[in-house]
């Protein structure tokens, strides 16, 4: 724990000095006129909504679409190469996937060269715009491109663990239906077992970087991106403003972490 | 955690904080070397190891460096040069984390840069020197050239010390566009006539090429000379903000967004997405064509009013453990050997720096003999369409406005 928690509230002390102008080579001293101009500036609260909306839109997907899979084909995905092909997802790195989308979808990409040749479209500008987009599809694709496969796996360790299978049957026989096995066993252990790790992955999506930045817009930026664009930026006096909203990100973070952990300790002695 | 627990804890955390900030270096003792004669300097700096951070985007200037440089630097004088890699904002984050650390004796000893970053450093007294007049090889750089002694509008003074000039210039693809546009009305016919062909990089590069339309919208390519003016700017700023705001629904993307940076309007070019580009180093076509990336019929051109000439550098870092080591292997290259070397079409093809009418005889030949570039425009041709790099603050001004007012509108 001391090798984890130190280091990260070095950096979280360093970042709040710096957002408050005690450090950093250009800073006068204690001032707050840099959290005044990021709370003017609006653009925080804008790419925190963004982050927050994609990262729950990609998450519904994902685990809509990770229960439908170990719903449906269970029993298929014992089998080797099924299962393969449905895990290869998990060794590609973020990075990888972006790239891949871009040479998928975009105006120039593989898809758009098939259109141009069946005739469907005339130019390349004509081709919809699904990377680099305003409705961040070419991220929320990637996202789940990478998620439905964990998530997947996760279930069906669940679905054996806590034996539903067996439970399944138990219900069959007391005359529930299939809809009602989906929704009064399956959906509420599975969920019940498993939140917790969809809460992380929901933080986790929240700061993700590469991903956003190879196919991500301008504005509105996800936060890690933000951040890392205002920290690097030519105006090297107002750098602070990119500490700024890492510490408020950074807060917010925990403060979920903390929340989501305290409860667990009070279910222990609950029967 | 009972007390004892938290008293271990912290006196772990105290004793790791002394330990890190009981950094008992000796910071080595350059000042002599700003007196001293060039044969003690050299003397000083054989044998020794340098470390240099620079971009490490391009290929052909990795191999210039690795295979050229590295071991000609090994040959002549006995000097180690490691190179890593790192863009302006990492050199200036690396300068500042050290400052703020108290560090010393700094990572790294020699760093490429342009305006923007040379101007951050100097911002920070990031910088050492002034040096560059004690190099023997600077006598055949023209110091009085305007675009080679002053950066940003900023003098030089001798803290850093040219390496390569480039002008930036447009791109087209000709067998897509015969007739490019070559000013601001031509370029509004012509994002119409061809719409989501053209776009702006939001990066330095992007910005150097809305400096030009500024330039343009001030009437002369003299129009953003000397010290920042505000009504100026803001004058002119409102101009581009409506020209662009008017036409960027013609632009790539409709003008939804813009490429977070050149590479990708690089990209977007070879792929066919955008038939114009931008580019320094006279468009820096040529040795994307010759790698194949580009289209052969890629073809650069000049603005009718002008374009951005500027100069780039190698400086010291101000905490450098190898001063000596670092201002030898700077004076080998700006030699007329590893300047030729760089200069060649085929290979790095980048300007050379040098004044050839001040170079020996034999040099004097050896550049006028060499092979030219097959496609692109050399600087030489665009030499009517010059501008000088503008103050510094009309760079930091683009940037959050051209954000602000039109890519969140």
């Amino acid at each position: 724990m001391l090798i984890g928690v130190v280091p990260f509230f070095a950096a979280f002390i360093y970042a709040l000095g710096y957002s408050f102008g005690l450090l950093g080579v250009l800073n006068n001293g204690f001032t707050t006129r840099f959290w005044q101009s990021v709370f003017e500036s609006g653009e925080f609260l804008k790419s925190f909504g963004y982050s927050a909306a994609i990262a729950i839109v990609s998450l519904v997907l994902s685990i809509g679409g990770a229960l439908w899979v170990t719903l449906k084909f269970r029993r298929e995905l014992d089998k080797k190469f099924l299962s393969f092909m449905m895990y290869l997802p998990l060794a590609i790195p973020g990075v990888v996937a972006g790239f891949f989308m871009i040479q998928l979808f975009s105006k120039g990409g593989f898809f758009a060269r098939i259109a141009f040749q069946m005739g469907l479209i005339e130019k390349t500008a004509q081709f919809p715009d699904l990377v680099n987009d305003s409705l961040a599809f070419g991220i929320i694709v990637t996202f789940i491109t990478m998620l439905i496969p964990f998530f997947t796996l996760l279930f069906l360790n669940v679905y054996k663990n806590e034996r539903i299978e067996e439970l399944s049957i138990l219900a069959h026989a007391l005359g529930a239906n299939a809809n009602q096995v989906t929704r009064r066993v399956f959906l509420p252990i599975i969920l019940k077992k498993t939140w917790v790790l969809i809460a992380l992955y929901f933080i986790f999506l929240l700061g993700a970087y590469e991903v956003p930045l190879i196919l991500g817009q301008e504005s509105p930026q996800m936060l890690s991106v933000l951040i890392i664009r205002e920290t690097h930026q030519f105006d090297l006096s107002k750098i602070s403003e990119g500490y700024v909203v890492a510490v408020i990100y950074t807060i917010v973070v925990s403060i979920t972490a903390i929340l989501l952990f305290l409860p667990k300790q009070k279910n222990v002695y609950e029967t | 955690m009972n007390k004892k627990n938290i008293l271990k804890t912290f006196s772990l955390i105290a004793i790791l904080a002394l330990l890190i900030s009981c950094n008992s270096e000796q910071k080595t003792d350059d000042s002599g070397l700003k007196t001293a004669s060039w044969e003690e300097i050299s003397a000083k700096a054989k044998g020794t190891t340098v470390n240099m951070m620079m971009w490490q985007g391009s290929p052909v200037i990795n191999n210039y460096m690795n295979n050229y440089a590295v071991p000609q630097l090994k040959e002549k004088y006995n000097i180690d040069l490691n190179i890593s890699g790192g863009q302006g904002p990492e050199i200036v984050q690396l300068a500042m984390g050290e400052k703020e650390a108290g560090i010393t004796n700094g990572q790294v000893d020699i760093v490429w840069i342009n305006g923007e970053t040379s101007f951050q450093l100097r911002k920070i007294d990031g910088l050492w020197g002034p040096f560059i007049t004690q190099l023997p090889n600077i006598k055949y750089i023209d110091l009085d050239d305007r675009y080679i002694n002053t950066d940003f509008q900023q003098p030089i003074a001798g803290m850093e010390c040219p390496w390569s000039i480039g002008q930036a210039a447009l791109v087209y693809d000709s067998a897509k566009v015969s007739d490019p546009p070559r000013n601001l009305d031509e370029l509004e016919t012509y994002v119409k006539k061809y719409p989501g062909t053209f776009t702006i990089s939001n990066d330095f590069s992007g910005m150097t090429q809305l400096k030009s339309f500024l330039a343009e919208l001030g009437g002369s390519p003299n129009s953003l000379d000397g010290k920042f003016s505000e009504e100026k700017y803001d004058k002119l700023s409102k101009q581009l903000w409506m020209y662009l705001n008017s036409n960027k629904k013609y632009f790539w993307k409709e003008g939804e967004t813009f490429p977070k940076e050149q590479t990708k309007m690089s990209q977007l070019f070879a792929n066919g997405e955008l038939y114009l580009g931008f580019g320094f180093s006279e468009g820096g076509i040529e040795e994307k064509i010759i790698s194949g990336l580009y289209p052969k019929t890629a073809r650069s051109y000049p603005w009718e009013n002008g374009t951005i000439k500027n100069t780039n550098y190698m400086g010291i870092l101000d905490n450098a453990p190898q001063k000596a080591g670092a201002m030898q292997v700077i004076d080998f290259l700006i030699s007329p050997a590893a300047q030729f070397e760089k200069s060649h079409a085929n290979s790095m093809d980048s300007n050379t720096i040098l004044d050839i009418g001040r170079l020996p005889e034999e040099w004097k030949e050896k550049f006028a003999n060499a092979p030219h570039r097959q496609y692109g425009l050399e600087m030489e041709d665009l030499k009517d369409y010059a501008i000088e790099e503008p103050a510094p603050e009309y760079m930091i001004r683009l940037y959050e406005d051209f954000r602000t007012q039109v890519i969140e509108k």
